[in-house]
């Protein structure tokens, strides 16, 4: 099962490839770019999964519907009416998981979405948006430095939140 | 004082004049007593040297623990291997130096050549010399010294392999040896009626070499399963899965472990006599049994590794199961399922899936992370408790990847609330 090193490394081989070819880096920076995003993607599931596996009464209701990713209804009718449960599937956005989790474990007591690391996040993430939704009037302006900052970005959001929540650095 | 030279020894003035200046120079128990001393030839190497008692105290000034093979180079590096002062076996010799332990055949050299204020340069027995410089304050003994005389360069390398050769003794024999002084025969007899050894069988010398039981792990199978007892009791079923259980490894070596010494005091004549921790273990043997057994006759699906025929003689796993044997004693539906073997399938061909586990890995593991019962860390540990405890949830649970992954996510889970929580 592959996991945020390996999109990592497989983000930085297709960096590598895009610095080699003279004339269309694009296709392999496209790639790089989505990699480096799944890696954070990757890594911030799993530890969502962590705690979704935990017995159910160690989180309130609505903390359960963010981390397994589902609503939280109010039921209307039958048995549990009056009540409020976890219904269907409704994805939730990838920031939201991270400021759920850095909140909930990580004890920060000063603003974080002003600095500079949050500002390279919302980056990657706006550019990851274009490449998923393509325009017409949408221009892509890639280069392998960019490619690399991304890279970079993604690197730094996943030590981050692994030592606001597990408490210690990891190794790349 | 009277100079002798043993009768194979060829007379050498020089070498009388070296020794006599020696036992005027060096405080000795010899010349307190003004007994002769004999001066000794090596039959191999021709070199001389002479027997004497030296007291801690005067020892800990003169000895050089740095000593060079070329001290005619300034170059030449000390030759000794560095000191290993965290190892069981130096911190027990210390202990016992503190204590008055009397120490022998320390191997040093008389020479004036380097670092003249320590001319008693150490070449076997530099952890002895060291304990004893340590304990010199507090327990001021007489020490053995086999002090060499006028060595060349090929005799210095020689003395210095031959005072550092010896067979290794393992902790597994240090454990064997303990055990029986200790305790006599119980851990044995037990294993024995369990059938991890045959009725004449001992443990063994080196539990790497072997595919049996060791005194370390017999060991530690006893106060796991006592420690979970305990821990059981004061847990209620529907709160079992809200912990994080850290099972115990016990010392190995030159001392008893404490904790396992501890139950077999308390214990008394009733011994691993009681009908749960015979049944715990007769229940883990056939887990083991079916564990070898599956692998050794599926080489198509699993690699008949030792490491894999084996594993749940592992220490996380061992520590683990016994464990959870021990805490489920109380709640005994869920004994009943701990003591299932897991199921295996046309994939998974062994219970314990021993290669799925080798390859695991979680995300905060780092890159080195060798899998889940490799090794005995509090992690696998951990883990691996938590792979016997929500296994015994059900009567029909197969470790597959799956399985194994929300187990651990489990105990990650916990941990991190138990940490961060807010």
């Amino acid at each position: 099962m592959l996991n945020y090193r390996n999109y990592l490394s497989y983000s930085e081989k297709y960096i590598q490839l895009a610095e080699e070819e003279p004339l269309d880096k694009l296709k392999f920076l496209i790639p790089s770019i989505l990699l480096s995003w799944i890696a954070i993607e990757s890594f911030i599931n799993n530890i969502m999964d962590d705690f979704s596996s935990l017995p159910e009464d160690l989180f309130e209701l609505h903390e359960r519907g963010l981390l397994l990713e589902k609503k939280v209804i109010f039921v209307d009718h039958g048995s549990d009416m009056g009540k409020f449960k976890i219904g269907q599937t409704e994805y939730k956005r990838l920031d939201e998981k991270i400021l759920f989790l850095i909140t909930k474990f990580g004890n920060l007591n000063k603003p974080y979405k002003g600095e500079a690391l949050w500002q390279n996040f919302e980056d990657l993430r706006d550019t990851r948006n274009k490449i998923l939704h393509p325009r017409r009037n949408i221009e892509l302006e890639l280069t392998v430095k960019k490619a690399y900052k991304y890279l970079e970005t993604s690197k730094n959001i996943i030590q981050f939140v692994s030592t606001n929540v597990w408490h210690k650095k990891i190794s790349f | 004082m009277k100079i002798l030279f043993e009768k194979s020894a060829k007379k050498s003035k020089g070498i009388e004049r070296l020794v006599s200046r020696f036992f005027k120079d060096v405080s000795t128990l010899e010349s307190e007593l003004d007994v002769p001393v004999v001066i000794f030839q090596d039959g191999v190497n021709n070199s001389y040297y002479v027997k004497c008692q030296i007291l801690a105290s005067v020892a800990s000034k003169i000895i050089d623990l740095n000593a060079k093979i070329n001290p005619e180079d300034a170059e030449s590096f000390r030759a000794n291997r560095e000191l290993m002062l965290e190892h069981t076996t130096y911190l027990k010799m210390e202990s016992d130096a503190l204590k008055g332990r009397e120490f022998n055949d320390i191997i040093v050299e008389y020479n004036l050549k380097y670092d003249k204020d320590k001319p008693l340069k150490v070449w076997g027995g530099q952890h002895r010399a060291y304990a004893i410089s340590k304990a010199a304050n507090s327990a001021n003994h007489y020490h053995g010294f086999k002090v060499y005389f006028n060595l060349n360069k090929n005799q210095r390398t020689e003395v210095a392999l031959i005072s550092n050769t010896n067979m290794a003794v393992s902790d597994d024999t240090f454990d064997r040896m303990l055990e029986e002084t200790t305790f006599g025969n119980t851990l044995k007899k037990w294993c024995q009626k369990i059938r991890f050894l045959s009725l004449k069988e001992d443990f063994p010398d080196v539990g790497s070499r072997s595919e049996k039981i060791t005194v370390k792990l017999a060991r530690s199978f006893i106060v796991n399963y006592y420690k979970g007892l305990d821990k059981g009791k004061t847990i209620k079923t529907d709160d079992l899965d809200k912990n994080i259980y850290e099972p115990y490894v016990t010392e190995t070596g030159v001392s008893i472990d404490p904790e396992y010494a501890k139950i077999m005091i308390k214990k008394g004549n009733k011994k691993l006599s009681d009908k749960g921790i015979i049944e715990a273990g007769e229940k883990f043997l056939d887990l083991h049994k079916t564990q070898y057994k599956k692998v050794k006759e599926s080489p198509k699906k699993i690699k008949n590794r030792k490491a894999y025929r084996n594993k749940a003689l592992v220490v996380s796993v061992l520590c683990s199961w016994s464990y959870v044997a021990g805490l489920l004693q109380n709640h005994k539906a869920r004994l009943l399922n701990h003591y299932k073997i897991p199921k295996t399938t046309s994939k998974i061909p062994d219970p314990l899936n021993a290669e799925e586990m080798s390859n695991f890995k979680h995300d905060s593991d780092p890159p080195t992370y060798r899998g889940l019962g490799t090794r005995q860390s509090t992690k696998d540990r951990q883990r691996l408790t938590q792979v016997f405890l929500a296994k015994s949830l059900t009567d029909t649970c197969i470790l597959d990847k799956r399985f194994l992954q929300k187990a651990v996510s489990t105990v990650v889970g916990l941990t991190t609330l138990k940490k961060g929580y807010v």
